[in-house]
């Protein structure tokens, strides 16, 4: 049957080291083998982006990837957003903004825009309705996620001009 | 009159974040995937390979290895193989008669889900196939010639006045047509089960649902167990929108049969192929009108045949058509009404319950034909709406009298003002030649019927509890108990405001756990806009009598038997002004009594009065209004057309959260877009076209429109707080609204759903309006 192939990965800033099927998908591996359910899958096919993990920093669709190619590579799920136990301001601006309903899609959605806002600190309504094109949702129609993401950006801009104390534009 | 008492209530009308959002943004909350139950096994469905035939024999294939897998067909069903909603003709797993393509013929379940799979495909079937009918056009085709030779699964009739005769004195008739297609509910988190087998015989579900207690008792007769031994949980649920409405029987009774031969736990979760191809969808329609008008607008009588395809068996298909046929005519004045609902069958997957429920299907009709209306009358649509359209004491086509909490007109005239209806009206190019671009602006204006149908409320005496308990930590909790499910829509957080607001405490101190069989009494099910006005009413007289009780407990026993009021979070004394916090008092109460449970139920005013039989009366406690305008650009030289903007206003009662139910009007209207315009399922070979998320399409973050959205307030005035339910009404009106903008810009009117820039090239070849 398969063979199993050893990789060495990092999760959510933890190395782990495992034996995997040369087949077995990286939506799998993270959800039945590191039983990090966060991760949702939704369509198996790249479509949904319910299942978008940062890979080396990069939203990427685990449904489409191979948990061997997790090897020498560093992964992040939604799990691994909060820091200190202090969620991400994303999750917090999802939160106060009601970025989500059923919650299903959320992971996606965060993991998609993480990456985005580090490259787009200020961002307008359509470059974030952009750069959300390729995540599905079902129940909000998109407007409280897009009213989310605004608010995190404001919010990360304001933190980080209290910190390096240049005004943050609005 | 806009009732807007706001005084009285703290956390009722306030936005506050949802109460599992913190879960839902970290991935803690647990979908039917997530749970780990060790040795699971996994299921499969062995499916029929035709849409209709005779069954003549199921066989295994000897060469597999069938050592690690178990089978179920029906001769395993301990009790009878029927799937028992509203019609008793679906069996569990067929044995004799095959209705569909892909009906279930044996389970399968396996250590792993690649070999139950592989089991599954090693089954032959041997099946004498017949002809068979799968579309809403081919039913129709054969309707039209003789309904007699088609299966007829529910019909139902409504008549008031004498709608033959009137319609001899009408200055006008219309006849039209009009159809829709299939609508997948697509929630992102596909269907899925487990069944866990209990030592003591009980049978455990839990899984993505909306309603604990169709599972429990539809499966107790299957399973040949008392209600007491089946136990059905709810996990977080990835939406729903009716799709977990009755389906989850289905693959909950999977699960738990083959878990009954296994002895183990076992779970199916459907890939997205199976979900979409075997799963429910919102019913195809057929609405045949013949209206007649008066020159001077007047709704003389209004003649009706609403047809739906019910696909392979009865489920819940009667109640879809009721509420289209309660829809039909509704939301103008008109004295002669004659509307006849029909379910036949195809040789399609059931279909069933999808957000309006029939609703959207009958408004799909009839305010297109609205809009024709009022042009052969040579009116505007909105002056012909203004004038026909109901009013407080004004009475709906079953003669029901609309005595308060009526948004009408209000909704109607507010949009059409804020819009600039009139003016944009006349700027709208009616297939001008000679233009890139035609604009069009459209509208609708609709009720939707809060609550069941009919008698539904009155028969169902909604139950619900209130649990004042200890928590962990040793700080008390109030917590809600319904069967009412949070799937996305709200039901965790706007009932615990409505519960806090009652007993006078801060939302902090309730809580509402997921709905467990074994714990909540039968609330009904999460269905039909229900549960903010039905649970919500309910759970607020279950938190007054809390109140009460713990209010005279803390005047006996702390404050000297002074009259007492629990009031922002406080027990206060009422002559020495002495106070303490509500945890106090909680605290005391639950280490003198131990736990609390509060009980109550709904009911419905005794002047709501209806005839199921005939269809008179008041067919719904209550109605929620709505008033939708679309705004489109048809690109001449493609006819690819898009919505710009839309503007509405609803009327849906007491807000109890204004941003979670500005939620469900956004994500509403989004999901009515793509029913108007994007979502379309052929039949090809017997099988849905569009059979994964590739093909089919459903809105993306770039395909809204600019959206203007404001409510009204008329809450129902026999319960507090007196919300009328939001969940559905945004689905009612918009694909008529963008139907009849499409005329206005193109001068050709589309009857059928979906909307596309084909049919809209082709009726513009048809009219011969491309010239260009
Ligand atoms: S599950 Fe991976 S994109 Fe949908
Ligand atoms: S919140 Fe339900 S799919 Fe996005």
């Amino acid at each position: 049957m398969s063979e199993l192939h050893t990789i060495q990965t990092n999760i959510n800033g933890k190395p782990v080291e495992a034996s995997v099927p040369g087949r077995l998908l990286l939506s799998d591996f993270i959800r039945e083998e590191l039983r990090l359910t966060g991760t949702h899958v939704g369509c198996e096919h790249g479509v949904c982006g319910a299942c978008t993990i940062l890979y080396d920093g990069l939203p990427s669709r685990s449904c489409l990837m191979l948990a061997v190619q997790a090897d020498g590579h560093e992964i992040v799920t939604v799990e691994g957003l909060a820091s200190n136990g202090e969620l991400h301001p994303l999750q917090e601006a999802f939160k106060a903004k009601h970025g989500l309903q059923c919650g299903y899609c959320t992971p996606g959605f965060l993991m998609t825009l993480v990456p985005f806002l580090a490259e787009h600190p200020d961002p307008d309504e359509a470059t974030v309705r952009d750069a959300i094109s390729g995540n599905l949702c079902r129940c909000t129609g998109y407007q409280s996620i897009v009213d989310a993401t605004l608010l995190a950006a404001r919010q990360m801009r304001e933190k980080a001009g209290a910190v390096d104390g240049s005004e943050a534009t609005s | 009159m806009t009732v807007q008492e706001r005084g009285a209530y703290r956390v009722i009308g306030q936005g506050i974040p949802r109460l599992d959002a913190a879960d839902k943004v970290s991935g803690k909350a647990e979908y039917a995937d997530d749970f780990h139950v060790p040795d699971t096994w996994y299921g499969a469905v062995v499916r029929a390979p035709v849409a209709c035939g005779k069954l003549k024999s199921l066989s295994r294939d000897p060469a597999f290895d069938w050592s690690q897998v178990a089978v179920v067909t029906p001769e395993d069903i301990p009790g009878n193989n029927i799937v028992d909603m509203m019609g008793r003709d679906m069996p569990f797993i067929a044995h004799d008669e095959i209705q569909y393509l892909g009906e279930p013929l044996a389970l399968v379940a396996a250590p792993s889900l690649h070999v139950a799979k592989q089991a599954a495909a090693h089954f032959k079937v041997d099946v004498e196939e017949r002809p068979a009918l799968l579309t809403l056009q081919e039913m129709v085709a054969v309707y039209k010639e003789d309904p007699a030779k088609l299966h007829k699964l529910s019909g139902q009739t409504i008549r008031k006045g004498d709608a033959a005769s009137a319609l001899k004195d009408a200055d006008i008739v219309l006849e039209r047509e009009y159809t829709a297609g299939h609508q997948e509910q697509l929630y992102i988190e596909p269907q899925g089960m487990v069944a866990i087998p209990e030592r003591d015989g009980t049978m455990f579900i839990h899984g993505s649902m909306q309603c604990p207690y169709y599972i429990n008792p539809e499966l107790c007769e299957t399973l040949d167990i008392p209600p007491e031994k089946l136990r059905v949980k709810q996990s977080a649920v990835g939406g729903a929108f009716g799709g977990k409405e009755e389906f989850p029987t289905l693959i909950a009774g999977y699960c738990a049969l083959l878990a009954l031969k296994t002895k183990r736990p076992i779970k199916m979760i459907y890939d997205r192929n199976q979900d979409i191809l075997y799963s429910t969808k919102r019913h195809p329609s057929w609405s045949h009108y013949r209206v007649g008008v008066m020159k001077d607008g007047t709704i003389r009588a209004i003649e009706c045949d609403f047809v739906l395809d019910g696909g392979a068996y009865t489920t819940l298909s009667p109640v879809v058509m009721y509420r289209g046929i309660l829809h039909a005519a509704m939301g103008y004045r008109c004295e002669n009404v004659s509307i006849d609902g029909h379910v036949y069958r195809t040789n399609t997957f059931p279909n069933g319950a999808f957000r309006g429920f029939g609703a959207p299907q009958a408004l799909w009709a009839w305010e297109s034909l609205i809009d024709e209306l009022a042009a052969a009358c040579g009116m505007t649509p909105d002056a012909f709406r203004l004038k026909n359209c109901l009013h407080e004491g004004d009475v709906t086509p079953t003669g029901g009298l609309l005595r308060d909490s009526v948004g009408s007109p209000e909704v109607l005239e507010k949009t059409l003002e804020r819009c600039q209806f009139a003016e944009k009206w006349q700027q709208c190019s009616r297939g001008k030649s000679g233009e890139r671009l035609w604009y069009g602006i459209g509208l609708s204006f609709f009720a939707h019927g809060s609550g069941f149908t009919g008698d539904g409320e009155a028969r169902m005496k909604s139950k619900v509890a209130l649990d004042l308990e200890t928590r962990a930590d040793g700080t008390p909790i109030v917590n809600v108990r319904v069967s009412s499910t949070e799937m996305g829509q709200g039901t965790g957080t706007i009932l615990p405001q409505v519960a806090a607001d009652a007993l006078g405490i801060d939302v902090t101190h309730v809580d509402y756990p997921m709905p467990d069989t074994f714990k909540v009494p039968d609330s009904g099910p999460t269905v039909a806009s229900r549960t903010a006005m039905v649970v919500g009413s309910t759970i607020y007289s279950a938190g007054q009598k809390m109140k009460a009780d713990l209010e005279s407990f803390v005047s006996e026993t702390l404050f000297d038997g002074q009259p007492t009021e629990l009031v922002e979070n406080q027990f206060r004394a009422e002559y020495d002004n002495r106070s303490i916090p509500f945890v106090e008092g909680a605290a005391a109460y639950l280490a003198s009594h131990g736990p609390f449970r509060v009980y109550d139920q709904f009911k419905l005013p005794d002047y709501v009065k209806w005839d199921q039989e005939n269809f008179v009366g008041d067919a719904y406690p209550a109605y929620a209004w709505g008033c939708n305008v679309a705004e489109v650009e048809v690109d001449t030289l493609t006819c690819e057309f898009r919505v710009t903007k839309v503007t509405a206003f609803f009327d849906i009662g007491r807000i109890l959260n204004p941003v979670l139910a500005m939620g469900q009007v956004q994500g509403g209207l989004i999901q009515a877009l793509g029913y108007a315009m994007m979502e379309k399922l052929a039949i090809k070979a017997g099988k849905y076209d569009a059979d994964r998320m590739q093909t089919y399409v459903i809105p993306t973050s770039v395909d809204g429109p600019e959206m203007d959205l404001h409510f009204v307030e008329y809450p129902w005035d026999h319960c507090q707080p007196g919300a009328k339910g939001v969940g559905e009404a945004p689905m009612d009106g918009l694909a008529p609204a963008i139907a009849n903008a499409l005329e206005a810009a193109s001068g050709v009117r589309l009857r059928d759903l979906p909307l596309t820039p084909e049919r809209l090239f082709e009726e513009l070849s048809r009219s011969q309006r491309l010239t260009a």
